[in-house]
């Protein structure tokens, strides 16, 4: 039974509200995210920052504990395979060690100094998630810690997650390449082509424009020196699917290293090591402010 | 001393909005919508219809604001549901169990309406892998809470204890 009864001005006003609604979705769309649409977004993330992150406080060992229950017997089986990667990490870190001491014999012996292109990251906590339907990360860092909109994000192993969307003074927003509706440029051997999400799964479709050779399964796909987006060589995902050029045109299915909805950890890179060339720039500190907690030597071009 | 019934909603949809984006953020096999459910709620309660209209669609807009996809989304899509809610509140006013139907139905209609609008919008991340788990996952969390919370919600915000007591 609907109620037919006069409610005053709902219909007119609900008829009203869904105008202005359908008009602030047309100015984002036309601003990009950018504009008065990024400084109400910033705003209200900055209001909303400090009641999130204190709730997280309250709110991860709980997360965790459920989290782990439902999860007990894949943890178990994930135990078991960390424990053998981990053994066979000490034993290649032995060899990267040895290695490494005749780099720096080498590079004394030649007085070579590094070039200067050291990529700072900067660890953040994932503290929350929009909504369910949303696949935005929310971290706990944000412009005290040198974070800019557009900069790259990665996993602890260094896959590729995703980029900056906005940021605030204390969190950001990742927008995972998942949820991205900008392509990706990568690279699958010495071909460059472009990493598109999908609906209704997390696969990711791989096309390949000018195509000479065939892709296979097991190959691994990974950012392009071409990429406005990404420094070049990190890690994205492996192809799953054989698949051969037609009319030079190439299209196979990719498998992200990286599940979003997993991540508790990210790691947000200072690339490009400029970041007026990654912003337009409302979102610097003063004077260019950058804290990283780390800086590693990286292969960004 | 009562309340201010404005200052009981902000309080309830702050709560909501943080317990959304923190704990249910992270526990992804439990996947209410708790802004929807609150908005769908105030449906039930002597605020005036207008006032329950303009609430869902600010609410909606402080989660578009939140995440990354397009503004006003969510805002639309709370105002159609609070808009339905209003017109069909007397269905859910003779027990307990139907207040958890109405709910989960509603719920329900605005994941729907959310995957449709987006889609229209090119939000293409709405559709991401679990979108089929999802519209079946948000509307029966909510049909649970609803149901167990709403009776409670309803006596809060209107201050009155004998709103919502089935016999």
């Amino acid at each position: 039974m609907v109620n037919r009864e006069p409610r005053g001005h709902t219909l007119p006003l609900l008829v009203t509200l869904i105008i202005l609604g359908v008009l602030l979705m047309t100015f984002d769309v036309r601003l990009q995210g950018g504009g008065v649409v990024g400084v109400l977004r910033t705003g209200t993330q900055t209001i909303i920052a400090p009641v999130q992150q204190a709730a997280s406080y309250a709110v991860n060992p709980v997360a965790d504990m459920i989290d782990s229950l439902s999860n007990l017997s894949n943890l178990r089986e994930e135990n078991i395979i960390l424990r053998r990667e981990l053994a066979e990490a000490e034993a290649s870190l032995v060899g990267v060690r040895d290695q490494l001491a005749r780099l720096e014999h080498f590079e004394q012996l030649y007085r070579m100094e590094a070039a200067g292109d050291e990529i700072g990251r900067t660890v953040a906590n994932v503290i929350g998630r929009p909504d369910a339907f949303d696949a935005a990360l929310i971290i706990d860092k944000g412009t005290s810690d040198g974070l800019v909109v557009g900069q790259p994000v990665v996993d602890t192993n260094g896959h590729v997650v995703g980029t900056v969307k906005s940021v605030t003074r204390g969190s950001a927003t990742i927008v995972p390449i998942t949820a991205d509706r900008q392509a990706l440029t990568v690279i699958v051997g010495d071909q460059i082509g472009s990493l598109l999400s999908q609906v209704a799964t997390d696969e990711m479709r791989l096309e390949i424009l000018t195509a000479r050779e065939p892709v296979l399964v097991g190959d691994e796909v990974l950012t392009s020196a071409v990429s406005a987006s990404f420094p070049a060589g990190l890690p994205v995902g492996v192809v799953i699917e054989d698949a051969v050029p037609s009319n030079d045109v190439l299209s196979t299915k990719v498998d992200l290293f990286v599940n979003p909805d997993t991540l508790r950890l990210v790691v947000v890179l200072a690339w490009p090591p400029d970041p007026i060339t990654a912003s337009s720039g409302e979102t610097l500190l003063p004077g260019g402010t950058s804290t990283t907690t780390t800086t590693i030597e990286g292969d960004g071009s | 001393m009562r309340l201010p019934k404005g200052l009981i909603v902000a309080t309830v949809l702050l709560f909501a909005i943080v317990t959304q984006i923190t704990l249910f953020g992270q526990i992804r096999i439990i996947a209410p919508d708790l802004v929807m459910l609150v908005v769908i709620l105030l449906a039930l309660t002597r605020i005036r219809p207008e006032l329950v209209l303009g609430t869902a669609f600010l609410s909606g807009l402080v989660v578009d604001l939140l995440g990354s996809s397009l503004l006003g989304l969510r805002a639309i899509v709370f105002a159609t549901v609070a808009y339905i809610a209003l017109r069909t509140k007397e269905r859910a006013e003779i027990g307990q169990f139907a207040v958890a139907l109405w709910v989960g139905i509603l719920t329900l209609i605005g994941v729907v309406l959310l995957v449709l609008i987006g889609t229209l919008f090119g939000q293409t991340s709405l559709l991401g892998p679990n979108v089929a788990r999802l519209i079946l996952v948000v509307p029966l969390a909510n049909l649970l809470l609803g149901g167990l919370l709403g009776p409670v919600f309803v006596r809060v915000v209107d201050g009155d204890t004998t709103a919502f007591r089935f016999s």
